[in-house]
């Protein structure tokens, strides 16, 4: 059974002291959130998770949820953990207080999804989709709709869902069928009709009532995503003391057996007349789905983050206490059979790389989520629309980077353990499975790629861009006055260099020949989250230098830092040059072939 | 004949703009209107007043009558009461007067009287025949008497319609129309004493054409303005908009005097209708800007500024809705895919088209001897790109032909004559025109003007890049013309003038000179914002200052190149298109050239040596007031007030012209003017001596941020425009140096530079720079 020890000292290191969470308690709204309640608030998370969730997680793989006639039963102890979890106000943690939230800063919340995901990923599908009908509801619902649904889902006794995909139409959204017409009964309801497919959460036996925030047309509808409505659709009405009453049109036709993440049920979702309520405004869906869409992508990079920590963690364990062979130097561990296999180089690069990228991406997605909390609150619109641009930016970057890593990273787990990594005893081929969907869902990575070439990277010439270059620029520039952190400073320079002159060439070549852009979108996108770590490192090791000195006993936690920043920067960085390379060759070598000759 | 004095009569706006514009030409002109009834009855003694009044309007209205403020002291006021006689002298008379035969007969008779022999009278009327007007009238008379018809407001509209009777003198006709062309600037169309005659004729048909068919086929105003505006080479003010520009209630007034005269048959009179809505529209006081409002409007009422726009089928007024028309889009395949597009837009777009086009090809030569005269009297006199048979050339004379067939309409003889093969054709790199005899016949432009679109379709560029080009203009002449997305500047540019400089040499070979010219609606409004932003946000901080040195070291090799640089400038030449002209040997500027180093509104200054050439201007100019402050203070307020020069004479007056740069008033005679400079200079040519200043340095510095910090106190200046100023004053003043000191160009240049690239990486900076790309205005932060 693989075990799991949330990263407290590492979260620490970063919202105490290289992205001051202090800083947050300076918003409306947080000034009571100091760095020591967040900690405490995540010690109990992460003691949550250990115990309650992680020991769900092999089972529910084992069990995975059933299906009968329309209702869906999550795997053994699943209902219990999530009564506990609702208990201990998980669900509400960011949440709004008016609706009965705890009102903590995003990235509180972020991190806590870490760990969820870290300990079960399957379990944590329920509350994430849940909080992204929290997100579409609280910006585009109207207060009745709010007043009526928030607190449930806030205080976690009701669920959520999104309902997008159809069966013949996923990434093309313009396409759906599924139709709203007018309820003649009653004024502002309608009457939803249609199948939806690929539902997560859609049903479950965890709460008493799931909400479905479901993309539809109107009869009036113009074509294309110009064209769509987003609806709340109930499960059970609610009564008018709030209580679940009628059971709405709507119903689950059958789940999906999947490779991965099998104690989420992933539903078809049949709607048959089924009575909704309007989101937003008529035909604006599209926008208020991309509230939901863009915390969701959010989350699932964080997936990604999750599964490469705890795989990480099992990795070292393996590596340490398996006893194979000698090192190429001469025994390390004489009195015993064989060396633990960490004494091998390459190995040590399996982990360096594990570990260098994961904690890269813990410090970026904190940014993001401090960022997130800034535009929500700063009471500067300067400041919120900064912070605004840097999420809209980093989004597809963190879902698409942050989940490769995380398939990248589990199997380099699984390969560390050999055989033992293939069969199931070890859990490690779990997170193989569980981590490959996340590349896939919430817009594949590609689609990621190229939201980042083509509508992030050429907003109002490059606005979005600023937010990131500037800084990177400014620390480097700091960091020429620091000899101490030239070595580490150098290749980020060059890095940051490579993706410069890329950013302006794919902006260039792209304006006139979109497939240019296409072509490059990938690999641009891997450079980009590159840099971007390269960025996390330099401001790592550059406060893991200043504090080393004082540490005491944290002194092999910073030397760890500093040792890690090297690695990244020096053999994880250079792929920058490759990646410009093949940016460089641009689209004639993929357009000039023949569909016919493929 | 020489025209040397004249005088307008009728101080409205016509006459008024008419007399200014004659001004401008720097002739002396009298105004002349009636004495008031108050006046006679005893209120008020100015017995001018009417034509002081007006000169009093033309100094405040905008866009101004005068391209300079000193022009107005050319214009005598008068009344025909008291001052007929001064008229003796004059050697033309312009009658602008209220549009009644009776009124307008009186008063020739009494000119007749005073009027010097063989002095010339024209009418600017635009409904009363000629032959109506001689009637009564001495043969003297008739022999000097035609119509020129301006268009309004007279400075900016480029066409001059004259017709001659057939008793008018042709040495008068062919002096008079010389005396528009080259000191007036003006495009003359010979039209025939027709009604309306050319522009009005066509235009009022396309506007009928253009209500009705937006009415009948149910468009918004919107729509209809999106379809018969720009995808026809039409001004975005489509036909609703340029209704309420002219004024709703001149219309049925120009319908009615046409349909007094047109022939029985004509056309028109079956399209000519009064809808109901636009007589209580004009009734009620809607009857443009001008008015309450009129098509359009801007509703303040409820505190924020919401454009409006009236509803054709309920007459009330709504939020305006940008159209959204498929075809509008798909016109950027040409103007066939618009009129075969299936959408109502299309269908629009063809009806209109079809009615105007084939009413214009009706018209010749009924009412110009051939269709250049047309095309000509439409692209002038309402600005539109292409007139109406270079239209049809774009549609195909047989689908047009085909179209009217359909419509059961009759197909104009000259129309069936250039079926299969157009109205123009390129033969020889020589463009030809369609004679009403059949056969075609070369367009000649007269001595003196040169264009370069012509020399573009008979020759390809000697070289040519992204975003300029190098044209052979004859005689050893190379011409540079900007051909980015709004004559933008950039790396490219930059390119090509190296290469131009290379390929020049020192002058004494193929080629001898350099005219900088293009045929844009603007010479140039400075760098490409847009790339310049995208680079600044990726924080390409090297790049970018690449970019202003590179700018730098191009205008200076500009500077000494050992051949000479002549420009010739139209429109606004803005931040570095200013920078440029600053660096050539001489400007040869059209009168409209409006130039400026505007940098501080994007939050940066002048840094590809404009601070540098004003600083020499000032302090090399000999009439200065002594001292080294003077010459820094003046370029000082110029930069940092970002002062644009609203004429190429105002240009003069803030130095971004020497009193050596030309003027030119006619358009299509700039290139021939700047070309003749260019080989003028190229006699004997030496290029300019390098110049060093002496600067006062810090104190001077210190000055201009205490007047700087004056204007914030009083609120004049925003925290920015402080850091701006500051930056500017920092460089105008020589930076840390001393009057003791020389500082060479390349000094300049620097101390431009490092301010330059300071500024650029600021918050506000950018801020301003987002803003004006976003909004095309400039940040006040």
């Amino acid at each position: 059974m693989p075990t799991y020890k949330a990263p407290l000292d590492d979260v620490r290191f970063i919202l105490n002291e290289v992205f001051p969470v202090a800083r947050l308690a300076e918003l409306p709204g947080h000034e009571d959130h100091t760095p020591d309640l967040i900690e405490a608030v995540l010690a109990e998370g992460a003691k949550f998770v250990e115990n309650e969730l992680l020991p769900l997680n092999r089972s529910g793989d084992e069990e995975g949820c059933h299906y009968e006639n329309g209702v869906v039963r999550t795997p053994q102890g699943f209902p219990e953990a999530y009564a506990k979890f609702i208990e201990g106000g998980w669900t509400g943690l960011s949440c709004d207080p008016d609706y009965g939230g705890q009102g903590l800063p995003h990235v509180v919340n972020f991190i806590m999804e870490e760990f969820i995901c870290s300990a079960n990923l399957s379990f944590g599908m329920y509350p994430g989709l849940s909080h992204g009908a929290y997100n579409a509801l609280t910006l585009h619902g109207t207060d009745e709709l709010k007043r009526t649904y928030l607190p449930k889902l806030v205080d976690g006794t009701w669920a959520g869902t999104m309902c997008l995909t159809e069966p013949h139409c996923g990434t093309d959204l313009g396409l759906i069928r599924t139709k709203a017409v007018p309820d003649e009964a009653e004024d502002g309801a309608y009457a939803i009709t249609g199948t939806k497919i690929f539902i997560s959460a859609g049903e479950h036996d965890l709460t008493e009532n799931i909400l479905h925030l479901v993309l539809a047309k109107l009869p009036d509808a113009p074509a294309g995503t110009r064209g769509i409505s987003l609806f709340l659709v109930p499960k059970f009405l609610p009564r008018d003391d709030g209580t679940p009453g009628m059971r709405n049109g709507v119903m689950c036709g059958s789940i999906e057996h999947k490779m991965g993440i099998k104690a989420s049920s992933t539903c078809v979702m049949n709607f048959d007349g089924a009575k909704g309520w309007l989101v937003g405004q008529p035909h604006k869906g599209m926008r208020a789905m991309f509230t939901m869409m863009n915390a969701a992508r959010l989350g699932v990079g964080i997936q990604g983050l999750g599964l490469a920590e705890v795989s990480y963690q099992n990795a070292v364990t393996y590596a340490r206490e398996r006893l194979q062979g000698r090192s190429l130097t001469g025994a390390k561990a004489p009195d015993k059979p064989a060396d633990p296999i960490i004494v091998h180089p390459d190995v040590r690069k399996t982990l360096l790389t594990m570990r260098a990228h994961t904690e890269g991406c813990r410090a970026l997605a904190c940014w993001v989520g401090m960022n997130i909390d800034i535009a929500a609150k700063h009471p500067d619109p300067e400041a919120r629309r900064a912070a605004d641009d840097l999420v809209a930016l980093m989004t597809p970057i963190v879902k698409a980077y942050f989940t490769d890593h995380g398939f990248d990273a589990t199997n380099m787990g699984m390969q560390l353990y050999g055989g033992h990594g293939y069969i199931r005893e070890y859990g490690m081929e779990q997170f193989v499975r569980d981590a490959r969907i996340a590349q896939i869902y919430e817009g594949a990575n590609a689609i990621q790629a190229l939201d980042l070439v083509g509508r992030k990277l050429p907003q109002d010439m490059g606005r979005l861009l600023r937010q990131f270059f500037h800084p990177v620029s400014e620390l480097l520039e700091e960091a020429q006055e620091d000899p101490e952190l030239l070595e580490f400073a150098i290749p980020l320079a060059k890095a940051f260099g490579k993706l410069q002159q890329a950013t302006a060439i794919v902006a260039q070549k792209g304006m006139k020949n979109p497939d240019e852009a296409g072509a490059a979108s990938t690999d641009y996108l891997r450079l980009f989250a590159l840099v971007a770590l390269g960025y996390m490192w330099l401001r790592m090791v550059k406060v893991a230098r200043e504090r080393l000195p004082k540490a005491n006993g944290a002194a092999g936690f910073y030397d760890s830092k500093i040792k890690t920043a090297r690695f990244f920067m020096t053999k994880s960085l250079p792929q920058v040059n490759a990646l410009f390379l093949s940016i460089m060759a641009g689209s004639r070598v993929l357009m000039d072939m023949d569909a016919d000759a493929f | 004949m020489e025209i040397r004095s004249a005088a307008v009569i009728g101080a409205g706006v016509m006459g008024s703009g008419i007399a200014a514009h004659i001004a401008n030409a720097g002739i002396p002109v009298f105004l002349l209107d009636i004495v008031p009834p108050e006046v006679i009855e005893g209120r008020g003694n100015d017995r001018s007043v009417v034509a002081r009044a007006a000169i009093e309007r033309m100094l405040k209205t905008e866009p101004a009558a005068f391209t300079h403020k000193r022009n107005a002291r050319l214009v005598t006021p008068g009344n025909i009461d008291d001052d007929l006689e001064k008229l003796a002298g004059v050697d033309w008379i312009v009658e602008a007067v209220v549009e009644n035969p009776a009124v307008k007969s009186a008063l020739y008779s009494r000119l007749d009287a005073v009027r010097k022999p063989g002095s010339i009278v024209s009418s600017n009327t635009s409904t009363i025949p000629l032959k109506n007007l001689i009637e009564g009238q001495s043969a003297r008379f008739a022999e000097d008497f035609m119509i020129t018809h301006f268009f309004n407001p007279p400075r900016y509209m480029r066409l001059l319609e004259v017709v001659a009777g057939p008793d008018t003198r042709p040495d008068a006709v062919a002096g008079l129309s010389r005396f528009a062309d080259t000191r007036l600037g003006k495009g003359v169309v010979a039209c025939k004493d027709r009604p309306g005659f050319i522009a009005n004729r066509i235009g009022t048909y396309w506007i009928q054409a253009a209500i009705n068919e937006a009415m009948d086929l149910g468009l918004t105003i919107e729509e209809a303005d999106a379809v018969v505006g720009r995808p026809m080479g039409i001004p975005k003010t489509g036909v609703f908009g340029l209704v309420d520009l002219v004024g709703l209630d001149l219309m049925p007034y120009v319908s009615r005097s046409l349909l007094k005269t047109l022939p029985p048959d004509d056309p028109y009179r079956s399209i000519h209708r009064e809808p109901e809505l636009f007589t209580r529209m004009i009734a009620e006081g809607y009857t443009g800007r001008k008015g309450k409002g009129g098509f359009y409007r801007m509703n303040k009422s409820g505190g924020a500024r919401v454009k409006e726009a009236i509803d054709l089928s309920t007459g009330q007024y709504r939020a305006s809705e940008k159209a959204t028309l498929e075809s509008v889009g798909a016109a950027k395949q040409g103007l066939r895919a618009l009129v075969e597009h299936p959408d109502k837009g299309g269908t629009y777009a063809r009806r209109v088209l079809t009615g105007v086009l084939g009413y214009a090809a009706s018209l010749v030569p009924e009412i110009a001897d051939d269709i250049t005269a047309v095309d000509q009297a439409m692209r002038l006199g309402y600005n539109w790109k292409y007139g109406p048979f270079e239209l049809i050339d774009q549609l195909g004379p047989d689908w047009l032909a085909d179209a009217l067939r359909a419509e059961g309409k009759p197909v104009p003889a000259l129309l069936e004559r250039a079926a299969g093969q157009g109205f123009y054709l390129t033969e020889g790199g020589k463009r030809r025109f369609l004679t009403v005899a059949g056969d075609y016949a070369d367009i000649v432009r007269p001595d003196g003007v040169l264009l370069l679109s012509d020399i573009k379709l008979g020759s390809k560029p000697i070289k040519r890049n992204g975003s300029a080009a190098l044209w052979d203009i004859g005689d050893g002449v190379v011409c540079l013309e900007f051909t980015g997305k709004m004559n933008a500047l950039d790396g490219d540019v930059m390119a090509l003038i190296q290469t131009a400089i290379g390929m020049i040499g020192d002058g004494e070979n193929e080629w001898k000179a350099l005219v900088v010219h293009n045929e844009g609606d603007n010479f140039s409004v400075g760098v490409n914002l847009g790339l310049a932003l995208f680079a600044i946000n990726i924080a390409m901080w090297p790049q970018v200052e690449q970019s202003v040195q590179e700018g730098q070291e191009t205008y200076k090799a500009l500077k000494y190149a050992p051949f000479p640089v002549v420009a010739a400038p139209s429109g606004m030449a803005l931040g570095g298109g200013c920078e440029i002209l600053l660096h050539c040997d001489a400007v040869q500027a059209h009168v409209e050239t409006y130039m400026g180093l505007v940098e501080v509104g994007v939050g940066v200054i002048p840094g590809w040596g404009g601070c540098k050439e004003m600083l020499t201007r000032a302090t090399l100019n000999k009439k200065r007031p002594g001292g080294p402050m003077p010459p820094i203070a003046q370029v000082f307020e110029t930069i940092s007030l970002a002062k644009v020069a609203k004429s190429a004479e105002e240009a003069r007056d803030l130095m971004f012209l020497r009193p050596t740069d030309g003027i030119t008033i006619n358009r299509d005679r700039l290139l021939a003017d700047a070309k003749a400079k260019a080989l003028e200079l190229a006699k004997d040519y030496a290029p300019p001596e390098p110049v060093a200043l002496r600067l006062p340095g810090p104190t001077a510095r210190a000055a201009l941020d205490l007047a700087v910090d004056g204007f914030r106190l009083q609120g004049k200046a925003t925290p920015h425009d402080v850091v701006v100023s500051s930056a500017l004053a920092g460089v105008l003043s020589g930076g840390d140096t001393d009057i003791t000191v020389e500082i060479d160009e390349d000094g300049l240049l620097e101390l431009e530079r490092t301010a330059f690239l300071k500024l650029v990486r600021s918050r506000a900076t950018i801020a301003r720079i987002e803003h004006m790309l976003g909004t095309g205005k400039p940040l006040r932060n």
